[in-house]
């Protein structure tokens, strides 16, 4: 083992990179782009929900205004507009989409009985499922408000607020209430960006290597193959890590994330998925001809682990059988040791990081493995 | 661990699935001359350089190269390989392949790779990237690279393919001087008047050693005037035979 040669590969694979701006911009600026894209697109989707409110029949014995209570409610709460309207404008706001639901409210006094009765009608737009259940889970909330208020009325105790009657207390083991989806996805964005790069980049340069005949000649020096594997790992791990404090610092300088994580552990996790993924482009780059074939093994070996691994959907969400799947993919792991550094502010010591860390280590052995066994391939 | 032989074979053979790509090749190199690899193409010339380079092991035989027998580690710093096609980094300036191939044959050393590149006449191309160059300099390249490290066996797979004919005499000129130095050279060629310049001439076709000698003896045992010719016969009579 010559750390010299060792060297001279990740020197290499420096220049090389330094000459290809084209790469170089890619690796960089993408996963920025996406990062602040994502978070961008997350974030003004959430707050761009209305619902009008149409208050059918006022009780003239009562002060107590059920629509109003309701609009008040879901301004405090924030996550939908909701704006008081007569039902014929309502409904033609609807049709145009300017508002995604409407909800009717009918008080009125029941036969029978002293307290009146409230009827709560939601229409909803409904081409959006999720829209839907966010405005299902915002209208629910507010009219547990305004139920609230109503029975403090009701018990004839008006000075009473709703937050006097039922207190609930809110607190948050991780995150906060201003956690929202971004928090959650930026440390998968760098996890994913990180394996997808690598992979892609360490593939077509071996598969260069292995076609233009330079690692035949590299083959005829005194340099063995795992000098050739650490030199590349280093050389890509090098990029890799650059690119992870990209997306760090964009997500936590413009999105303004949630960052409770140690930057080192950040570090040390990115690397170890370089690690794997450069062993995996080695190896596969052995079974590619050219640089179309190494892009087809985009959606065998990428685009499983992107819906797989946690990046968007958890994996505790899956189905049974699929959760087996994930658990075979090393981004997984990465994921989320990810965020529980990132998020939760774990260290090292903490099981939710180190036992993925095991893993991913595993994992990484078995790639090398793999890789220093075909690297010499083609040239026999 | 000085030797008279550079390179000596007996009874090789390398066999690539059903291809029989070298059939019982002995050969004796002496250190200090150019010996030449002379056949057509698939006559095996490839297989028994990558032989010598330690890339490929055989299927049957002995091999000695600088008196170690292969396949051997210790001596590939000792041996510069230039393939076929120039095997060179693309994106990298001439002078960066050179360094980056001197740093793997740890012999980083800025005088000699400078040396090198006026020996190759590239020393006012040395920052241009490789992709900028055309193929003759690529090919001059690609010699650099396996002379940077000062080798005492020189291996050349068609060296002088798409060179023009005045740097081509000068790369033979420089052949010469290395010789002169002590230094080994094994050359293959199809190309014949290039061939008689070589110490001794190798005969390969189909794998098979049809004849072996400098260019004079081979012309004088076939009786013709040419090498080209003298080839011809040598495998008409190996044709009768098999």
């Amino acid at each position: 083992m010559s750390w010299a040669r060792i060297a001279a590969i990740f020197l290499r694979i420096v220049q090389q990179f330094r000459r290809d701006r084209r790469t170089l911009a890619l690796m960089f600026t993408v996963p920025v782009l996406v990062t602040l894209l994502v978070g961008y697109v997350v974030r003004s989707s959430e707050a761009s929900l209305s619902v009008a409110v149409v208050e059918e029949t006022v009780d003239p014995t009562s002060s107590f205004s059920p629509g109003g209570e309701l609009l008040t409610a879901l301004d405090q709460a924030g996550s939908v507009r909701a704006e008081g309207l007569p039902r014929a404008e309502a409904e033609e706001r609807l049709d145009n989409g300017d508002v995604q639901g409407i909800v009717y409210l009918n008080y009125a006094a029941q036969a029978g009985t002293a307290v009146p009765k409230l009827d709560v009608e939601l229409v909803l737009e409904g081409t959006n499922p999720q829209d839907s259940g966010a405005i299902v889970r915002a209208v629910q909330r507010g009219l547990l408000q305004v139920a609230v208020t109503g029975l403090g009325i009701s018990l004839g105790l008006p000075e009473l607020s709703p937050q006097e009657l039922v207190a609930v207390q809110v607190s948050y083991v991780y995150g906060g209430p201003e956690f929202d989806f971004v928090d959650y996805e930026a440390p998968a964005l760098i996890g994913f960006f990180a394996f997808f790069f690598v992979f892609l980049l360490t593939a077509v340069s071996f598969l260069r290597e292995r076609s233009s005949g330079t690692l035949e000649r590299l083959m005829a020096a005194p340099i063995n193959r795992s000098e050739v594997v650490l030199g590349y790992m280093l050389g890509f791990g090098f990029f890799a890590l650059i690119q992870s404090l990209a997306i760090l610092m964009a997500a936590v300088l413009i999105l303004r994330i949630h960052y409770e994580g140690h930057l080192l552990l950040v570090f040390l996790i990115a690397g170890l998925i370089t690690v794997g993924s450069v062993n995996l482009g080695i190896f596969l780059s052995t079974f590619a001809r050219n640089e179309l074939q190494v892009i087809q093994f985009v959606p065998l070996v990428i685009v499983p682990q992107g819906l797989l691994s946690g990046v968007i959907w958890s994996v505790d969400s899956l189905p049974g059988w699929l959760q087996v799947i994930s658990h075979c993919l090393p981004l997984t792991y990465a994921i989320d040791a990810l965020r529980n550094t990132m998020i939760k502010g774990q260290g090292l010591a903490d099981s939710g990081v180190y036992a993925n860390v095991l893993v991913m280590l595993a994992f990484a052995a078995f790639f090398v493995v793999l890789a220093s066994r075909t690297v010499r391939q083609q040239v026999d | 661990m000085a030797t008279e032989i550079a390179i000596e074979g007996q009874g090789l053979s390398k066999r690539f699935g059903s291809i029989e790509a070298l059939r019982d090749v002995a050969l004796t190199v002496p250190v200090g001359q150019t010996y030449g690899l002379l056949g057509p193409n698939g006559s095996g010339k490839t297989t028994f350089i990558r032989l010598v380079a330690g890339l490929v092991r055989p299927t049957a035989g002995r091999l000695t190269v600088l008196g170690q027998p292969m396949p051997s580690r210790r001596i590939l710093g000792d041996i510069g390989y230039m393939p076929q096609t120039p095997a060179l980094y693309l994106e990298l300036t001439v002078r960066e392949n050179l360094l980056f191939f001197a740093r793997i044959y740890g012999a980083a050393d800025r005088d000699r790779v400078e040396e090198v590149l006026s020996v190759v006449g590239l020393s006012e191309r040395a920052d241009s990237p490789v992709y900028a160059l055309s193929g003759g300099m690529r090919q001059r390249t690609s010699l650099a690279c396996a002379l940077v490290h000062s080798p005492r066996l020189l291996l050349l797979d068609e060296p002088t393919v798409g060179v023009d004919p005045p740097l081509r005499v000068a790369f033979w000129q420089y052949f010469r001087r290395l010789n002169q130095e002590g230094v080994t050279i094994l050359v293959s060629s199809h190309v014949m008047d290039e061939a008689e310049r070589c110490d001794r001439l190798v005969l390969l076709r189909d794998g098979r050693i049809l004849a072996e000698g400098s260019a004079g003896e081979l012309r004088q045992q076939a009786g013709a005037p040419t090498l080209e010719e003298a080839f011809l016969r040598y495998a008409e009579d190996a044709g009768e035979l098999g």
